[in-house]
């Protein structure tokens, strides 16, 4: 676990930071976010899939656990990376792990949450025109939200 | 009248089974047709999720519910009576959903099975569920469960039979619709 | 006169052979396929948003209905969720009673497979019989748990309930009747039915390129003839103490998913007769309290379900609820490659490949 760790900090210095076994976890903090494909090129060489993107509100940070995995070894990897700016963006892993891109759709359904050049961003799960992002902890379910039957839904 | 009287007696009986009746020609023949109706419920089966799985049960051995006149033939709109919506219907599903109802023939029959389409059940403060199909369209039959069982579809179909034999159903009820 | 090139076709979400609420619009030329899009979200129920506002012990009936065919096995991965969190040890019994029940329900959840795999090839027989076999288990589910479809039977520390006497002697009675039927009846109507073969054979080919590509797992994956099942790579009940093998497939087509899963059914048969035979005795539930705090943590659990690797990531501070919790579905990775495996298929076979990745709404959309 410990190598992995090495080798990210053999590039970007002290921008990363070893959290060890956070909760459960192996979990490493990038300080940058746009560090965050450097990052994923160098976890590319031993991980082969964007096992999950786990996103949290923190009014009024964003926290973005990256869980990696691999076919061949048991191992799994969190980079974890905080968006403080208010544009709400973030660089895609897409070109990178090819399974990041519905993970990332997801997140810009249900948080809002941009991704910067990626190749087809729009809502996943509910339609086009839904109003808000639910997974927001400012998204409150109203009696207003719970008696609308979505049918002037356009889409 | 006494025909109605010997009727009750058995459910699956028809005007005319055995003895000779007199009646009105309008009520004979409404007689006939529901008679007709309530024994040959073609389901359109709307399965969305966790029901639309106890719904194959009900389809299959042990609960069979081709004894009861209802065949799982064809799932297209054009050819069913009756639709089984069962399954959560969420806001994106809700036009969809009358979209298929509208295309049925009339008179059509709608039971709506699970706690999410009697009133919210589970998901009572979800988000993205309509709390209750009754708010978009008219339900005959609510088999509450979460899941029902399959006995509890037959049971609807038992009911929903009564209420075409006494006229008491939806689509009866408006007149307009079905001449 | 303008020729028209080819038309667009939406493939559901109200239609019956796509497992729920699924739509694919595809576009044809022809009897060929040249272009497939997913969209999903007809079932998105918002379970995360409410696990923020439900106690861990009541968040069990929601649960259940994530992966609706395979409910116990969705109450055993949150249940080891909250205890791994909560840092509880649950009793040996607890274990192998965890063990048991899943395993049924992974049969349960892999003949629903066959059968509606049959019904989507025209063959209904083959879904009568499956969905028999699948109510000989359905009684033991219900005698154990006292529900049907939705068990509510695992809870936080072990099982509500021990499970009923003479157990064992009606588990195999209902899985030798299974084990002969699939040995037996089963070839004639599946395995070596020529029809079948057919329609399976070649259909919808995911390579192992494909599956690394895609982050897929679970009997997909293997069908691949990639040998990874987290039963035996990461152990987690009773697992590592069991004796059993993992099936793979060799051509990664339609019916070498059919076969892993078929392969993946007589295992489970082996893991639950050896948890049975080795069943041992004592308490089966750790008495935890009913509101329970967690402190300030990230928990990550991933276990095997019929359908692949499902994880949880849960975020705690200190409350009685999460204060998010975050589901990985394995279906909605596998779903991502219709887009590719659709291209150059004729119009009937859509059905059986949809079908042979047997995708579970309730846990893509959530």
């Amino acid at each position: 676990m410990k190598e992995y760790f090495e080798k990210l900090k053999g590039v970007l210095g002290n921008k990363v930071k070893d959290f060890g076994v956070d909760g459960t976890e192996y979990s490493v903090l990038l300080v940058d976010k746009k560090l965050l494909k450097t990052a994923a090129e160098i976890i590319r060489q031993d991980f082969d899939v964007l096992f999950m993107l786990a996103v949290a509100d923190y009014k009024p940070k964003f926290e973005l656990n990256y869980v990696f995995s691999s076919y061949d070894k048991p191992d799994t990897i969190v980079i974890r990376t905080y968006i403080t700016d208010r544009d709400y963006s973030i660089d895609t892993l897409t070109e990178v792990f090819d399974s990041a891109n519905w993970e990332e759709r997801e997140a810009y359904d249900l948080f809002g949450i941009k991704f910067n050049k990626h190749p087809d961003l729009r809502r996943i799960l509910l339609p086009e025109d839904w109003p808000g992002h639910p997974l927001r902890k400012d998204f409150v379910v109203t009696d207003e939200v719970r008696n609308w039957t979505g049918l002037d839904l356009k889409f | 009248m006494e025909n109605d009287e010997e009727m009750k007696k058995d459910e699956f009986s028809y005007p005319g089974m055995g003895e000779i009746i007199f009646m009105k020609t309008e009520k004979f023949i409404e007689n006939v047709l529901n008679w007709g109706r309530r024994n040959s419920l073609w389901p359109l089966t709307f399965g969305t999720s966790c029901c639309a799985i106890e719904m194959m049960p009900f389809g299959t051995t042990k609960v069979d519910s081709d004894r009861m006149g209802v065949l799982f033939i064809g799932d297209s709109p054009r050819q069913a009576d009756m639709i089984l919506v069962s399954g959560t219907i969420t806001k994106k599903m809700a036009r969809r959903l009358l979209n298929v109802y509208e295309q049925m023939p009339d008179p059509k029959y709608v039971i709506a099975v699970g706690a999410c389409n009697v009133s919210g059940g589970l998901y009572h403060d979800s988000y993205n569920t309509i709390h209750g199909i009754d708010k978009i369209m008219p339900v005959d039959v609510f088999i509450p469960g979460c899941p029902p069982r399959p006995e509890e579809f037959m049971d609807a179909v038992r009911v929903l039979q009564k209420l075409i034999k006494e006229n008491r159903s939806k689509a009866q009820m408006d007149h307009e619709r079905i001449l | 006169m303008e020729t028209l090139k080819g038309i667009r076709l939406n493939v559901g979400p109200v239609h019956p052979a796509t497992h729920g609420v699924l739509k694919v619009v595809v576009d044809i030329e022809g009897d060929t396929v040249n272009k497939a899009q997913v969209e999903m979200g007809f079932l998105h129920r918002g379970k995360e948003k409410m696990a923020e506002v439900r106690y861990f012990s009541n968040y069990y009936p929601i649960v259940d209905k994530l992966d609706y065919v395979s409910a116990i096995n969705m109450e055993v991965l949150y249940a080891s969720l909250v205890e791994k969190a909560a840092g509880i040890e649950i009793p040996p019994r607890a274990v192998y009673i965890r063990t048991i029940m899943a395993e049924i329900q992974r049969i349960m959840s892999h003949l629903v497979y066959i059968g509606s795999i049959g019904e989507d090839l025209g063959n209904i027989t083959g879904m009568f019989w499956a969905l028999r076999e699948r109510e000989l288990l359905m009684d033991l589910v219900e005698e154990v748990s006292g529900g049907r479809l939705a068990p509510m039977y695992m809870t936080t520390g072990g099982s509500f309930y021990d499970l009923p006497q003479h157990f064992d002697e009606k588990a195999e009675k209902a899985l030798v009747r299974v084990e002969t039927k699939i040995n037996k009846d089963y070839n004639s109507m599946f395995t070596k039915n020529q029809l079948f073969l057919m329609r399976t054979k070649g259909v919808g080919v995911l390579d192992r390129y494909m599956v690394k590509k895609y982050g897929i797992t679970g009997p997909n994956m293997r069908a691949a003839g990639i040998d990874r099942d987290l039963r035996k790579s990461e152990p987690y009940l009773a697992y590592d103490k069991v004796d059993f093998d993992v099936v793979t497939g060799e051509d990664g087509d339609a019916n070498s998913r059919f076969m892993v899963r078929v392969g993946e059914i007589l295992q489970s048969i082996r893991i639950v007769r050896q948890c049975l035979r080795d069943l041992p005795e004592g308490p089966y539930v750790t008495k935890t309290p009913w509101l329970m705090k967690i402190p300030d943590k990230r928990t990550f659990v991933r276990q095997e379900t019929p359908r692949g690797e499902m994880a949880m990531y849960m975020i705690t501070n200190g409350g009685t609820q999460p204060y998010r919790l975050k589901i990985r579905s394995p279906t909605f990775f596998a779903l991502r490659a219709l887009e590719e495996i659709l291209v150059g298929v004729k119009v009937a076979d859509i059905v059986v490949t949809i079908a042979s990745l047997d995708p579970v709404m309730g846990e893509v959309d959530r």
